[in-house]
């Protein structure tokens, strides 16, 4: 299969190069699916997908959308000839023009603009909206609205950035998965930005971790999931605690020294048949509903956090890991 | 945004109409002046129609034109240049930006002392810098020349206009070129020492500020008393009554007069015109306005000034070739500068 | 980095806009260039007089006046910009546009009437002997005096820019900041001073670079500044290139703080909150005894600024009527205005070009240098006048010697002085204009383009519609402007076209001060035109949105 999105080197730094917002990223993404984009805030996700719309210029390496070179040193093709959709964070809804023209906007055809518009505004589920202002609008409504208005010029590439932060968990939920089904209808290729894993787990085809502006780690989601190159990747998809040496004696299990122990936190159970062992003293217990939280004290004094699904007795209880969740990373 | 669009498009409608007025260029004058006085827009409109001539006017500071005339070079439109002192006079003179003329008619009415030696100027109309001062608090025995207004007897006394003020600067230009520098300096710096307060405002200002009782002596010109004789605010003609004139140094040089004057621009194109112009204004006719509403005394032997002028009675006047006040301008700029008059 | 790739990266950066930016850029600064370049030529050979007895106290006195006027616009365009626009109150819909009103006194004008005001048996004078004082005077004619007219005169700069900010300024922030316990007044100084300080600044920018290019009203008052240095050189010591380099070492003492401004502000650019889209129209309706309150305090810099001295107008004006109407106002009056309405569309769709071609350039030199545009509004009209002359009339000698045409054409013409009027006045519309597009999110071009709309479209589809308030607002502070000019219009105006200003200034030259006081209200109420269309056009809105 063909790439539609080829990255190769891309580097970029502000400032007078004071500060390195990306730095030798090379990745691509076949066409049709939908690539997640993860990192903490000031990793260079957002540097990097406004690189990919033309909305910045890079320093260095080179940038491919459907085979053709967009942006190198030498060349930086507009945002307006890159056949690049995006839905932005904040949705950046033309204000002062109705939805209807909202979705026009960026359609080419002059004969069936209307057609299309109003058709990509049935896709998103909004018709019987288009006479409405912005304003007027629910702000899942007008994330819908950017969608619809980024995919009806129909696109090689769909950018979309931080999608869901500005909703509530509810909407969210249900929004990403009306989106991702709308995308994957459309069958354009996405390229997404977000430091929710969930989202990523749940919607992505292949995910990037970025980290300092590197890529640390291109995988399908289950692949990332289970087998993380690096405790910031691990520590991205849940609670993951550092086996330190204390840990280590604690549960008593000796591990290699060449390498950097980890073990995410709902592995560790309050169960003895497990591995590892270790006695701990509740410190604290928060009640969450469906589980408790516990804030135990280990022998040796180290403090771990464990989450239960069972009913939790006295002061003092057992907990424990299997060797087979012990994520270990190249130091 | 329709409704501006057809504003603007009335409004270069309106204005090509204006340019558009076709004129013959033979027939008309370009007249560069510091006068703007509305006596001055009478006669220019009473020029036009005895001569058929149009005058193009161009209003600004004798300073701003003379730099205009020299940027526009041989190309400039100006064919005359009328300043408020002579001094200015003599500067466009020396950059070489007016060129000699004769007219014998000028020569047998306007006295020598009042025409440049190279014929390249010559005054419209003169103003005399006197002092005015308090009826009530002052006696005109008290008074005699410039010299003596350093004395003590008027410490605190004296109100004076700035020193950027061109009839400042000509009065002690004349000071140098009858006493020489140090002289000048001393008495700069006496009348400083005996100024009632910082100089500001104009000359009726200064009028006013005795008027006020800030001070005894003002420092001005014949025509601001004349015109606030006429004002038609009560407290301007009060103010202009509270004050007599005296005329300095009737038994020495006489009284300092500074002239407002017309010369030819070195590339005027249209000169025939420019002299006939000149002849127009000298003419008793214009001489009379120039005497009659702006209170200038006129140079014209055969024209009388206004009554209020008349009344203050004849005085002898500093015949000092008015060349003099324009080559002493700038070192009279330098000594108020060093000492202190603001 | 290598050189090459530097070199490489400038060709791909170099767009058309970079070339369109410089070709506009070369345009409005040719002038400004002509005197910069004036520095290496030197000044005249009384610089060292200058220097030993002027320039000390020149610039002292103009720090003074700077510092006394920031303070005193401050005080009353931010404040009165809150109150306006948070707070109800009877009589704020009229304050709201009557405090835009002193604007269009021009200030060597309101010089002349408070110093009629103050002065010998004045308005204060009469109205104190009523009650009983006699000659009771305060004199104003001093740098206290200036600083207080100035201001006055010019404090709705600093109003219009923070009003702009605060109508579109969201509600959340204050709503916490009131959460958090502090009041709103706290919360003003708090926290919305700090935020609309670049509003502010814009247009204490203006005011500032008045103030130190004022002329006459300095030099009615007795005030030496360093625009005093200027003329004096060229006026008194009869050396111009004297006047030239002063000019310039002011206009680099402009440079310098623009940028210096624009350098202590760069960590906060990103700060400026985003509107929401719950733009707060409901004004909070205070105590009955603040309402009066706040009523009397917005009405006091109208009074000052406005009232008093019409009021000083109308009474000349009634003593001189009879004897300076002539029936030509009527068509002076007409003149003006189409002349200022012209050169107003002009310089703001100079000022746009400016603003958004260096917007879309993507080399930064340029982006910093396009400020240069706007320093023609530090620099006395006059010096502008011979940075326009010398150029305008170069290109006019060469057209005569290549025979194309046989006279001067652009300096005969309105060409020249359109062209004078926009280099003067392009700050005037450029900082209303740059403020109000820095409001827009970015995101919102940044998405038209991504759907494929060029800078252009976007500018007419997207930026343009927003920016309506600035665009006009931009408009009618030109047109005030241009309706008030003088030195410019008085050098380079063709023959046969006359301005109330110059009428005004006809008059007042001539010690007839009262008789200025009809051509000054004309240009006053022309001006009221579209300052009153200005305020309608604000208020509509900042209810659309």
């Amino acid at each position: 299969m063909q790439a539609t999105l080829n990255i190769e080197n891309l580097s970029k730094s502000f400032d007078q190069g004071k500060v390195k917002a990306l730095d030798g990223v090379s990745f691509y993404v076949n066409k049709g699916d939908i690539c997640a984009v993860v990192g903490e805030s000031g990793s260079g996700k957002t540097t990097l997908i406004r690189l990919i719309a033309g909305l910045e210029e890079l320093d260095e390496g080179e940038i491919h959308i459907e085979d053709k070179l967009v942006a190198s040193i030498k060349k930086n093709i507009a945002p307006e000839k890159r056949d690049v959709g995006m839905v932005f964070q904040e949705y950046a809804l033309f204000p002062h023009l109705s939805v209807l023209e909202n979705v026009t906007y960026g359609i080419k055809k002059s004969k069936s603009k209307k057609e299309v518009a109003l058709a990509t505004l049935n896709l998103v589920g909004l018709e019987g909206y288009e006479k409405r202002y912005p304003h007027e609008l629910s702000g899942g409504q007008q994330q819908r609205v950017a969608l619809a208005r980024a995919l009806a010029p129909n696109p090689s590439v769909l950018i979309l950035d931080e999608p869901f932060s500005n909703l509530d968990a509810m909407m969210r939920h249900k929004l990403r998965n009306d989106v991702f089904n709308i995308i994957k209808k459309t069958g354009v290729t996405a390229i997404f930005v977000t430091h929710d894993t969930q989202d990523a787990l749940a919607v992505a085809d292949e995910i990037l971790i970025l980290q300092n502006g590197r890529l640390v780690q291109k995988d399908e989601a289950s692949a990332l999931y289970k087998k993380p190159q690096s405790i910031y990747v691990a520590s991205l998809f849940g609670n993951t605690i550092q086996l330190n040496k204390g840990l280590q004696t604690a549960f008593k299990c000796p591990l290699k020294e060449d390498c950097c122990h980890a073990i995410r936190n709902e592995n560790i159970t309050v169960n003895e048949d497990c591995d590892y062992v270790s006695e701990a003293e509740v410190l604290k217990r928060t009640f969450l509903g469906t589980h408790s939280q516990l804030l135990l004290k280990l022998d040796n004094g180290e403090h771990i956090t464990v989450v239960t699904n069972e009913p939790v007795l006295g002061n003092t209880l057992k907990i424990g890991f299997n060797s087979k969740d012990v994520l270990a990373f190249e130091e | 945004m329709k409704r501006i669009v057809y504003l603007l498009l009335v409004s270069v409608l309106v204005l090509s109409c204006k340019t558009e007025e076709k004129k013959d260029e033979k027939n008309e004058l370009t007249v560069y002046t510091h006068r703007h006085y509305e006596s001055d827009q009478e006669l220019f409109k009473e020029f036009e129609e005895e001569s058929g001539i149009q005058l193009n006017i161009v209003n600004a500071s004798a300073d701003e034109l003379i730099q205009k005339m020299s940027l526009e070079g041989a190309e400039s439109p100006a064919d005359v240049l009328i300043t408020v002192d002579a001094g200015r006079l003599y500067r466009a003179k020396s950059k070489d930006l007016l060129q000699s003329f004769s007219s014998e008619m000028i020569d047998s009415i306007v006295p020598s002392h009042l025409r440049d030696e190279d014929k390249q100027w010559v005054s419209l109309t003169k103003r005399a810098r006197v002092i005015a001062y308090a009826k009530d608090r002052v006696d005109s025995t008290q008074l005699s020349t410039y010299e003596n207004l350093t004395s003590e007897d008027w410490d605190d006394k004296i109100l004076v206009r700035s020193s950027s003020n061109i009839y400042n600067q000509s009065l002690l230009a004349s000071i140098i070129a009858n006493k020489g520098n140090e002289f000048a300096e001393n008495w700069a710096q006496g009348v400083v020492e005996n100024m009632a307060r910082d100089p500001k405002g104009n000359d009726r200002d200064q009028v006013k500020a005795v008027a006020n009782g800030e001070g005894d002596l003002a420092i001005v010109n014949t025509y601001y008393i004349g015109k606030l004789l006429n004002s038609s605010d009560k407290d301007e003609v009060d103010a202009g009554n509270s004050v007599s004139i005296f005329f300095p140094n009737q038994n020495t040089t006489g009284t300092h007069v500074n002239v407002s004057g017309i010369g030819v621009a070195k590339h005027a194109s249209n000169k025939e015109n420019a002299i006939q112009f000149i002849e127009f204004l000298l003419e008793e006719k214009a001489q009379n306005i120039f005497a009659g509403s702006n209170y200038e005394y006129p140079v014209n032997p055969n024209v009388e000034p206004a009554d209020i002028l008349k009344s203050w009675g004849d005085f002898k006047e500093d015949e000092l070739s008015l060349n003099e006040l324009g080559k002493n301008n700038k070192e009279a700029v330098i000594i108020f500068d060093k000492v202190g008059w603001k | 980095m290598n050189l090459k790739i530097k070199f490489l990266k400038f060709k791909r950066d170099l767009n058309r806009w970079s070339l369109l930016l410089l070709l506009i850029l070369g345009i409005v600064t040719i002038p400004i260039l002509t005197i910069g370049l004036k520095l290496f030529d030197g000044p005249g050979e009384s610089w060292t007089h200058i220097v030993d007895y002027l320039l000390y106290d020149y610039l002292e006195n103009s720090i003074l006046l700077a510092v006394f006027c920031s303070f005193i616009v401050i005080v009353f365009g931010v404040s009165t910009a809150w109150l306006v626009s948070r707070f109800d109150f009877p009589m704020r819909k009229q304050l709201e546009w009557l405090l835009i009103l002193p604007l269009s006194v021009p200030a060597y004008i309101m010089a002349y009437a408070y110093a009629g005001v103050f002065g010998y048996s004045g308005l204060l004078q009469n109205l104190t002997e009523k009650l009983g004082f006699d000659n009771f005077s305060i004199d104003i004619m001093n740098i206290y005096g200036l600083s207080f007219v100035l201001s006055m005169s010019l404090f709705p700069y600093v109003y219009v820019s923070s009003r702009t900010f605060f109508l579109a300024q969201a509600t959340n922030l204050l709503e916490a900041s009131r959460m958090l316990g502090i009041s709103e007044f706290k919360s003003f100084f708090k926290l919305i001073f700090p935020l609309a300080r670049p509003a502010i600044v814009a247009g204490l920018v203006l005011v500032l670079m008045e103030v130190l290019n004022d002329y006459g009203a300095a030099s009615y008052y007795g005030v030496n500044t360093f625009t005093t240095g200027i003329f004096r050189s060229w006026f008194s010591l009869g050396e111009p290139e004297t006047a030239i380099y002063l000019s310039a070492i002011l206009l680099m003492i402009v440079f310098g703080l623009i940028l210096l401004e624009k350098w202590q502000r760069r960590h906060l650019s990103f700060s400026s909150p985003k509107s929401s889209k719950k733009n707060y129209n409901s004004r909070i309706k205070p105590r009955k005894k603040n309402q009066i309150l706040f009523s009397i305090f917005c009405s006091i810099p109208v009074l000052l600024g406005f009232i008093i001295p019409v009021i000083q107008l109308l009474i000349w004006t009634k003593q001189t009527f009879s004897r300076v109407w002539n029936i030509e106002f009527i068509s002076i009056t007409l003149e003006s205005f189409v002349i200022a309405f012209i050169t107003s569309c002009v310089t703001v769709i100079f000022a746009l070009l400016l603003l958004f071609f260096s917007r879309w350039n993507k080399i930064d030199l340029l982006k910093t240098s396009s400020k240069l545009g706007i320093l023609g509004y530090a620099i006395p009209g006059v010096i502008i006048a011979i940075g326009v002359l010398i150029p305008s009339l170069t290109l006019d000698k060469w057209l005569i010697e290549h025979k194309i045409t046989s006279k001067l054409i652009l300096n005969a013409t309105l060409i020249a002085l359109i062209y004078g009027y926009v280099v003067r006045f392009l700050a005037v519309a450029y900082q209303p204009l740059e403020s109000s597009s820095l409001k827009i999110d970015r995101s919102l071009s940044d998405s038209s383009k991504v759907l494929g709309e060029g800078n252009f479209k976007t500018f007419f589809r997207i930026e343009f519609p927003l920016i309506r308030t600035g665009l006009l607002s931009a408009f009618i502070l030109v047109f005030i402007d241009i309706l008030k000019e003088l030195p410019l219009t008085l050098i380079m105006k063709p023959y046969n076209v006359n301005t109330l200003a110059v009428k005004a200034f006809e008059y007042a030259s001539d010690e007839m001060v009262s008789s200025a006081a009809l051509p000054s209200l004309l240009i006053i109420l022309t001006a009221l035109i579209p300052a009153i269309f200005l305020n309608k056009l604000l208020l509509k809105n900042a209810s659309d949105s």
